[in-house]
């Protein structure tokens, strides 16, 4: 699925060199939910930008989906954008002009898909995350972890080959936190491919593999032999409330 | 992404920022309203020119001794006869008449005013279109027999008698009583050709009034408007020939008039329309500057958008078409105001309200290519940005 080999990231800014990324080597397979941790300043999200295609390596090769993408156009980066990847940002990144329905829509209208499948997949989309009954609802209208399903809904609308997620619970409280790892968890027993960037263990424990970075390198790489069931937490949480 | 989604998506954008697209679009709507209004002006103007100008025949002609070349007009140079001989020979010619012009000073049994004098031949009132409120025009008949007959026109008539109707009255002409046997009706000209004040008698009576037949020149009609210019150059060559006199005579036609008129409303039009027009571009840089404000404030949506597979051209398209459709929808509002502005003055001024549908069509390219020349530069701004910087703001 994915494959990355000595990968290199380094930043100019004025005189000053920034080595964000110092030769990373990553093999993941279809179906893993991966979740990377790290200090601040670790190279984190460098490395999802990197895996998103919004940006280029400085040195590396890349192969995503079969695809070696380090040769293709702006063109060619964009299509693989819409095709293979779904985004979910810490701060959602909704446009707050448009309706959950009409954001989950947009990765399709540039897919070229036509207005009436547009809107019948976006509505299954929210569905998966459970937000049928606030399709017209405005962002501003929403609370965060609403926000954060709209965004997943959005990511997961194009049947993408990985889902990448950058601390997607940074800005929410833990129990919604857990709600939206309950979502993610659903996606990744359907077989979705998940990369996710977290700063609390408790989250990174809902994977089924971590990595560790320190100062762009990879530090570890470790299987999660028993992944927290979040929709167990859930329910258990939902018990003690109804105990009390 | 087709056209049309395109469309939808700008506007949506503008429909969520109403107040600052229509500020947007207001140099273009006011340069578009601008240019409709002075269009429909120029040629609800020109229109009712030719208007006024047909009323006088576009079949007149004259035939005058070439003043151009340095002739001069002498006793003989036209003869009453030479008309007639016109008229007969040439089929182009439908009427002729000479005539003579003088001052002179009138009474009638109220008043004493000078006024010009025209003696000519029945033929006249033909040429001329004239009709009478009163009475009739005199008759060839009038002419042959050198009758003391005068026709006057209307203002004249109150003048000199107080009243619109003196038929049968006697108007003592330089001395020389004449009887009143018609009252022209007023031919109304915006234009004031008719304002002076004027008494039409038979060609022989002035004769003999002035005990001189000198004729200054000869007014004809042609058949038909497309028939002027053989008339005219027929009657001229004649007049060449029987007075064997070269290079002596010319002639000018109503026609020629209005062509040249038509020449310098158009003219003067187009340069009108050229200042508006300079309005519409300083709209459309109106449009850019916010355009490049609108780019700035979106930086993270086009950052979205890229991330979410967005190639550099949709944004390209985007925004070019969001700057179109702005500018379009000025076009339709300031075509909507200058066709108002166009219809109000044609209703002032009493012309016909003119605009038409190429103005329109020329307005709305006009806008839309304005739309495309001044967002182009922002949208392609847009387009170029970095998805990961757009994505930090
Ligand atoms: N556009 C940039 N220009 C210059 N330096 C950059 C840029 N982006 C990131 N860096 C630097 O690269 C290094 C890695 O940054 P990165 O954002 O990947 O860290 P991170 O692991 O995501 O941290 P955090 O957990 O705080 O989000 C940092 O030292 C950062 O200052
Ligand atoms: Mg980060």
């Amino acid at each position: 699925m994915i494959r990355i080999n000595e990968a290199r990231k380094t930043y100019h800014t004025g005189t000053v060199e920034v080595k964000a990324l110092r030769g990373v080597s990553v093999h993941i397979r279809p179906n893993e939910f991966v979740a990377v941790m790290g200090p601040s300043g670790s190279g984190k999200s460098t490395l999802m930008n990197l895996l998103g295609l919004l940006d280029r390596f400085s040195s590396g090769t890349y192969v995503l989906d079969n695809v070696g993408v380090s040769e293709l156009s702006d063109n060619e980066l964009a299509g693989m954008r819409n095709q293979k990847i779904g985004f979910v940002f810490q701060t959602f990144n909704l446009l707050p002009k448009m309706t959950a329905l009409k954001n989950v829509e947009l990765p399709l209208l540039y897919a070229g898909v036509k207005p009436v499948e547009r809107k019948s997949r976006a509505m299954t989309a929210l569905q998966q995350v459970g937000l049928e009954d606030r399709m017209c609802h405005h962002p501003n209208e929403l609370s965060g972890g609403q926000n954060q399903r709209v965004a997943i809904a959005r990511a997961l609308v194009n049947d993408p080959a990985i889902i990448l997620a950058d601390e997607p619970t940074g800005a929410l409280d833990s129990r919604t936190g857990v709600e939206i790892m309950h979502i993610f968890q659903e996606l990744h027993r359907k077989g979705v491919t998940i990369v996710l960037v977290t700063h609390e263990q408790e989250i990174a424990a809902h994977a089924s593999r971590i990595l560790y970075f320190r100062d762009g390198l990879l530090v570890g790489d470790e299987i999660v032999e028993n992944p927290v069931d979040a929709g167990q937490t859930l329910a258990s949480s939902v018990k003690e409330v109804s105990d009390i | 992404m087709n056209l049309w989604e395109s469309v939808t998506v700008a506007l949506e954008s503008i429909r969520s920022n109403k107040l600052r697209s229509f500020l947007t679009t207001l140099g273009i709507v006011i340069g578009i309203a601008a240019v409709i209004c002075v269009v429909a002006i120029g040629q609800g103007g020109r229109a009712m020119l030719m208007q006024e100008m047909e009323k006088f025949g576009t079949n007149i002609f004259y035939v005058f001794v070439n003043f151009r070349e340095g002739e001069s007009t002498r006793l003989g140079d036209f003869r009453e006869v030479d008309a007639r001989v016109i008229k007969q020979v040439v089929p182009e010619v439908k009427y002729m008449a000479p005539v003579r012009y003088s001052n002179m000073t009138l009474r009638g049994n109220q008043n004493e005013s000078s006024a010009q004098v025209v003696g000519t031949t029945a033929d006249f009132a033909r040429i001329k279109n004239f009709n009478t409120s009163w009475g009739r025009f005199f008759s060839e008949d009038d002419n042959a027999v050198g009758r003391r007959v005068a026709v006057l026109d209307g203002a004249l008539a109150i003048d000199l008698f107080g009243r619109g109707n003196p038929v049968g009255e006697r108007v003592v002409i330089n001395g020389n009583p004449a009887v009143v046997v018609g009252v022209l009706e007023e031919q109304e000209s915006v234009l004031g050709f008719n304002s002076q004040q004027t008494v039409y008698v038979p060609l022989s009576f002035l004769q003999q009034v002035t005990r001189s037949n000198f004729i200054h020149e000869l007014v004809g009609s042609a058949a038909s408007k497309e028939d002027v210019y053989r008339a005219m150059d027929r009657a001229t060559s004649i007049m060449e020939r029987r007075h064997n006199a070269p290079a002596h005579y010319t002639a000018h036609s109503m026609e020629q008039e209005m062509q040249s008129a038509n020449k310098i409303t158009g003219i003067m039009t187009l340069v009108i329309s050229f200042i508006a027009g300079i309005s519409l571009v300083v709209g459309g840089i109106g449009v850019m500057n916010i355009m490049l404000v609108s780019v700035t404030e979106r930086t993270r949506e086009i950052g979205i958008r890229m991330a979410l597979g967005a190639r550099r051209k949709d944004i390209l398209v985007q925004f070019l078409i969001e700057s179109v459709v702005l500018c379009v929808l000025g076009g339709i509002i300031g075509t909507m105001l200058g066709y108002g502005g166009a219809l109000l003055i044609a209703k002032l001024a009493h012309w016909p309200p003119l605009v038409s549908w190429w103005t329109v069509l020329v307005a709305f390219g006009f806008s839309a290519a304005v739309g495309v020349f001044f967002g182009i530069y922002p949208a392609n701004k847009a387009s170029k940005l970095d998805p990961i910087e757009a994505l930090r703001r």
